[in-house]
């Protein structure tokens, strides 16, 4: 029992190698048919098209996936008719090959969801795409491309090789002797005079056919004459994730033992244990960085796919490609990159006609920069097209109810654009297939909250736009300010908190439901922490002067502290029973059921073994300035 | 659990169906209120000292909060409180000195108990599976999967995972 399901996992191990490097190969070959769209000469890409899908089909073939080999085998056919130049590459063909590309994707992900996918049609279609070439080959110019690999090899004159060629062309692929001209040329025989072209022709019809399962021989043949092994292991994310969870637990463990025995023990004796644990986590999430550009590359069909489906000319600029970043963060805000860049062709990037008018170069450019700031990744969005015109935003986020009109009307030019990342704003009128499907910036918001990261966004109407995401470079380790509130610990992202301090009772003063303060010669909101987590109906509120509950408790000479944080230029001073000091956290997430709680974006154990809470301020300023009334009056008051 | 029923006794269908009346399955059973209630041997995972509960806000009542056991965060739950039978009589300090942790790889939950629980050897044939209950629009029962009769007790099977269903939670999180 034990071996067999030992075997199940092996297998399963390999099956999900296997994945990975299909997934890779997938990318890498939409990445090439763009490249090679843009560029149908391209000899590199189409030679490299020919190579992965010949490496998809031999690794799916001995994993016993039929239905990919089958598909990948057709794609490198058609492939190799390309490459030795029988089939001109023209637009009508790219759209069955994008499809083909597509369905082997599909097939690809079956694997994992089992879904079946129908790819016999397409698989069809190329081989018909296949037979013309060959066909039409044969009338028009039946040996041009044959013509050299052969000359070659008779000026190298083998003996066997040409006899072999004339009794049975059909076990050596001609195309293949031209790879390998060089070996052969070691041993010299005599007769070159049996090359005629009647024998050419008679390998011609051969050659396409069964050109490509001979393929493997030669391959194999210099694969065994120098093994050569990668210096790269492939590891499934999810041990990394375990990894990452043991040595968080190390951590914990050890602040543990630490605290237990301060006092009895020089604070020098834990200094190694200290030191080589915190430069094992640093390593292990060292380990779960890859390059942007990993993701980055993935963009470029998307680009072109957008691109087609609104008629607008693109080119895709990637820079800073080698920055590095947590996998599992690329992973949470890829679909919010996509959406990004659908919403610079369809938004942002203006019809060649209009782009002609405005003086501007008929392509569009969308570049993709990444860089890194002190702890964080910087991922820049650019398009140069018509950038975003706040009148309007204005008009439609009064339009939908978002804001009133009076407070539009005092709205910074900034702070206006920013109501398109609200839930329910879309600015285009009709519903493309692109962009506008009334999902948009809210839902990129929040991946992008949800990995700790801040949105921003800068446009000039007539020149194009830039938008900004500031992300952690590693999902794992978080500066924090930790405070306590009833007798609980509490953490607070550091990111968020703009300063810390002290008010007295005088100083805090009620306005409508709310309460605000000056600081530093600026209006902000206070709310007692305390009254927040004490509402139990959070839909709306409930009871008037909720906030009001703590403070109409406090007595005057009570100290009271404050800890401002910030969260898309605004500003709330919440009140908490005690400052303790900063540190760095672990934060794991939350499990079911309580995974559903909004102001806790995840916990952290302490030292003492007991759990620290880890607010989520953007949920928390949200849900203040959304529902509260007196949020609006207060940002009139402060606009 | 109808265990190879068919290999054991391949003769003929009353018989198994007699056998299957006979198979015996476990229970935890643990007293909440002033009822006994029983679980699924498998439903539990271990039995642990109430650690310390850090209470989470935007939770119903009875979600006490959350606890760290073996490095796992556990959701701790009354489920008196949800159920409404607190003994409200008993002004006893301890609200559940023991956790059933809920063996489950999608939520984690623990379940406070005043006393150490019993596991019970039932028979199949003792659980009685068609009980109706006063139904109560508020109170959703489908988590009442039976009731157990041995020995002049009366037990009320449960099955956790029911309770745990996400509309429910939904529902308590005043969404």
């Amino acid at each position: 029992m034990k071996d067999k399901s030992q075997m199940d996992s092996k297998e399963l191990e390999y099956k999900e190698l296997f994945l990975a490097e299909a997934l890779e190969n997938h990318e890498e070959l939409n990445r090439l048919m763009t490249e090679l769209e843009k560029n149908s000469s391209n000899k590199n890409a189409i030679n490299a098209l020919f190579r992965i899908t010949h490496t998809l089909k031999g690794n799916a073939s001995g994993m016993g996936f039929e239905d990919i080999t089958k598909l990948s085998h057709t794609l490198e056919d058609l492939f190799n008719e390309i490459r030795s130049g029988k089939l001109q590459v023209d637009a009508t063909i790219f759209n069955d090959l994008f499809k083909a590309i597509d369905t082997l994707g599909a097939l690809i992900n079956s694997l994992k969801t089992g879904q079946p996918v129908r790819y016999q049609g397409i698989k069809a279609k190329l081989e018909v795409i296949i037979r013309k070439a060959t066909e039409n080959n044969e009338v028009i110019s039946p040996i041009a491309p044959i013509e050299q690999p052969i000359k070659t090899k008779a000026r190298s004159g083998k003996n066997t090789l040409v006899t072999k060629a004339t009794d049975s062309p059909s076990t050596l692929a001609p195309v293949h002797v031209q790879e390998r001209v060089a070996p052969l040329t070691a041993t010299t025989g005599a007769t070159t005079a049996t090359i005629e072209p009647g024998v050419e022709q008679k390998i011609l019809p051969q050659e396409s056919t069964i050109g490509n399962q001979e393929t493997e021989k030669p391959d194999t043949e210099k694969v065994d004459a120098q093994i050569t092994f990668s210096d790269l292991v492939q590891v499934p994310v999810k041990k990394l994730d375990n990894l990452l969870n043991l040595v968080s637990e190390l951590t914990i463990e050890r602040d543990r033992l630490v605290a237990m025995h301060m006092g009895k023990l020089s604070k020098n004796e834990y200094s190694r244990l200290q030191r080589i644990s915190s430069d094992l986590q640093y390593s292990v999430m060292d380990v779960r960085l890859v390059q942007v550009g990993f993701l980055f590359n993935k963009f470029h069909r998307v680009l072109r796919d957008a691109a087609a489906s609104e008629n607008k000319k693109v080119s895709l600029k990637l820079e800073g490609t080698d920055t590095e970043i947590d996998r599992n963060i690329l992973q949470i805000i890829s679909d919010s990159l996509i959406h990004l860049i659908r919403n610079s062709v369809g938004h942002g990037i203006e019809t060649p006609a209009e782009r002609l008018n405005a003086g501007k170069a008929e392509t569009g450019t969308v570049t993709l920069r990444a860089s890194t700031d002190k702890d964080s990744v910087i991922i820049e969005i650019q398009d140069d097209g018509k950038g975003i015109d706040h009148t309007i935003i204005r008009k439609k986020a009064i339009e939908k109810g978002l804001i009133s009109k009076e407070a539009a009307s005092q709205l910074s030019e900034m702070d206006c654009i920013m109501y398109i990342f609200e839930p329910g704003f879309s600015s285009v009128d009709q519903v493309t297939s692109i962009s506008g499907r009334g999902v948009g910036m809210d839902v990129v918001k929040k991946a992008i909250d949800a990995v700790g990261g801040n949105i921003s966004l800068f446009t000039k109407v007539g020149q194009g736009t830039v938008i900004k995401l500031s992300l952690p470079s590693s999902m794992a380790v978080k500066g924090t300010l930790l405070f306590e509130l009833d007798r609980t610990e509490y953490a607070i992202p550091l990111t968020y908190t703009e300063a810390v301090g002290c008010l007295y009772k005088k100083d805090i003063h009620k306005v409508g439901n709310g309460l605000v303060a000056t600081h530093l010669g600026k209006t902000i909101s206070i709310v007692f922490l305390k009254d927040l987590f004490a509402l139990n109906d959070y839909s709306h509120h409930s009871r008037e002067g909720v906030f009001h509950t703590s403070f109409d408790r406090v007595s005057p000479d009570e100290k009271l502290s404050i800890i401002i944080v910030s969260y898309h230029n605004r500003r709330v001073g919440l009140v908490v029973d005690k400052l303790l000091q900063q540190k760095e956290i672990i934060e794991k997430p939350l499990a079911k059921p309580v995974d559903v709680v909004k102001f806790i974006s995840g916990v952290t154990i302490l030292g003492n073994g007991n759990i620290c809470l880890v607010l989520n301020i953007t949920a928390m300023i949200s849900y203040i300035f959304r529902i509260s009334n007196t949020a609006t009056q207060l940002q009139s008051l402060s606009a | 659990m109808h265990m190879n029923l068919q290999e054991t006794v391949p003769t003929k269908q009353p018989v198994s169906a007699e056998a299957a009346k006979h198979s015996r399955t476990q229970l935890i059973v643990f007293k909440l209120g002033k009822e006994e209630y029983g679980l699924a041997i498998d439903q539990i995972k271990e039995v642990v000292l109430t650690p310390n509960i850090t209470r989470m806000p935007q939770t119903a009542p009875y979600i006490k909060g959350v606890a760290n056991i073996r490095g796992n965060i556990i959701a701790i739950l009354d489920l008196e409180e949800k159920f409404g039978i607190s003994d409200k009589t008993i002004d006893s300090p301890v609200v559940g000195k023991y956790t059933l942790v809920v063996a489950s790889e999608e939520y984690k939950i623990g379940i406070l108990v005043k006393e150490v629980p019993n596991t019970l050897s039932v028979s199949k044939a003792d659980i009685d599976e068609t009980v109706s209950i006063v139904h109560d629009d508020k109170q959703d029962s489908n988590y009442i999967k039976g009731i157990v009769k041995v020995n002049n007790r009366l037990i009320i099977l449960i099955d956790i995972y029911q309770i745990m269903n996400k509309q429910e939670l939904a529902q308590s999180l005043g969404k």
